[in-house]
């Protein structure tokens, strides 16, 4: 049996009349309407050392199985414009191309390691708008994570049809979908990571 | 309504499911996962955590949980337990000489309170292999006949090749939906 130790959390004391370090609640981001305008929780937070080595994109439509994008195989995010670089640990920005917008039935892989405490909920919000209209959102919890693994999460699933307005809209609008992920760890965030797509030529 | 009314109502709206994939280490319980929804498995290494899946199935919503099966893995075992609806044992056939470890390993999970409602389906794996037992030898090993008050199946398949998965994973949610969700 491990040593279930309890990691520290810092600046976390109640009573000092001060703000709450973790006010911020999977029920409250599971309601907002548009991407955020701030990262809602320091990279310090992070003290389950959670590190994402891998995301990949497939196709699992007949005829056109395969994969489209493969970070931990090689393929790069863009570049981010220099003014955002310091958030470049929790910021990315992909180039997907309009061809990603005809998928129909998608798998996305996550894949993480952690470091040497016990995860115990943890819960991913991820929610996808394009300007202030939300297009898609996931709310997944994973109820135990072994100290020092990897692991990975699939999520399969069919994309309901995009009319052809909708397609011109985002294949016109680079940079214009944006998503926030959002990773709490018994309703506590600890990490706030941030995306945008461009899904032009 | 009495709560378990009000949960199973809950459950039926979701129609969600949640299946746990257990094993000894190279019993091939990722190969099955990654098979089953196509994916190459020509380079698979051990399972050192867990490899998750959601995916829609026949109107489900499947959550399947891999995890490995390492020694030191198989303590923390316990802690997915809560809330699975189906369990699959996964077996290596053509391993004789662990098929002792693997009944013990599979009696102290059908033990398990926690696990007590869930459906179990054993893959008799590999058997593309030489020399790999049947599925009613495996049967018979592991006394599976034995087994009271739980639903339970024993299939043949292969990883490698396909065979036997989906009719396996067809099994186990027309058992799970006509227990959980067709029940009031």
């Amino acid at each position: 049996m491990a040593t279930v130790c309890e990691p520290e959390w810092q600046g976390g004391d109640e009573g000092d009349g001060g703000v709450e370090m973790y006010e911020v609640t999977p029920e409250y981001v599971n309601l907002l309407t548009a991407p955020t305008d701030q990262y809602l929780c320091d990279l310090e937070h992070n003290i389950y050392n959670i590190q994402f080595v891998d995301f990949r994109i497939r196709s699992l439509d007949e005829g056109n199985e395969g994969v489209l994008f493969d970070l931990g195989a090689g393929d790069r995010p863009s570049p981010i414009p220099p003014e955002l670089a310091e958030n470049a640990g929790r910021f990315i920005r992909y180039h997907f191309g309009p061809q990603f917008l005809e998928i129909q039935n998608i798998g996305t892989t996550l894949e993480f390691t952690n470091g040497d405490y016990e995860v115990q909920n943890f819960r991913m919000i991820e929610r996808h708008y394009f300007r202030d209209q939300l297009l898609t959102s996931y709310d997944f919890t994973m109820p135990f994570v072994i100290p020092n693994t990897r692991n990975t999460w699939e999520m399969i699933y069919s994309k309901p049809a995009l009319s052809d307005e909708w397609k011109e809209a985002l294949i016109n609008s680079p940079w214009e979908v944006r998503s926030d992920s959002f990773y709490f760890v018994d309703g506590r965030l600890v990490m706030h990571n941030r995306a945008e797509y461009n899904y032009g030529y | 309504m009495g709560l378990m009314k009000i949960l199973r109502k809950m459950k039926q709206e979701e129609k969600e499911v949640r299946i746990l994939m257990l094993g000894l280490d190279n019993a091939g319980k990722t190969t099955i996962l990654k098979k089953f929804n196509g994916e190459p498995v020509d380079t698979i290494s051990p399972t050192l955590g867990f490899n998750i899946k959601t995916l829609e199935y026949e109107g489900y919503k499947l959550n399947i949980w891999d995890i490995g099966g390492q020694k030191t893995i198989r303590s923390y075992w316990r802690n997915y337990f809560e809330a699975t609806d189906g369990l699959v044992w996964v077996v290596d056939s053509a391993d004789r000489q662990r098929l002792e470890d693997c009944k013990q390993e599979l009696d102290r999970l059908l033990q398990e309170e926690r696990l007590a409602g869930a459906t179990l389906l054993i893959f008799a794996n590999k058997q593309d292999l030489p020399g790999a037992m049947t599925a009613p030898e495996i049967r018979d090993f592991l006394q599976l006949e034995e087994i009271q008050r739980r639903h339970w199946c024993i299939l043949a398949c292969s990883a490698y090749t396909g065979e036997g998965l989906l009719e396996g994973v067809r099994w186990l949610v027309s058992d799970i939906s006509s227990r959980v969700f067709f029940l009031d």
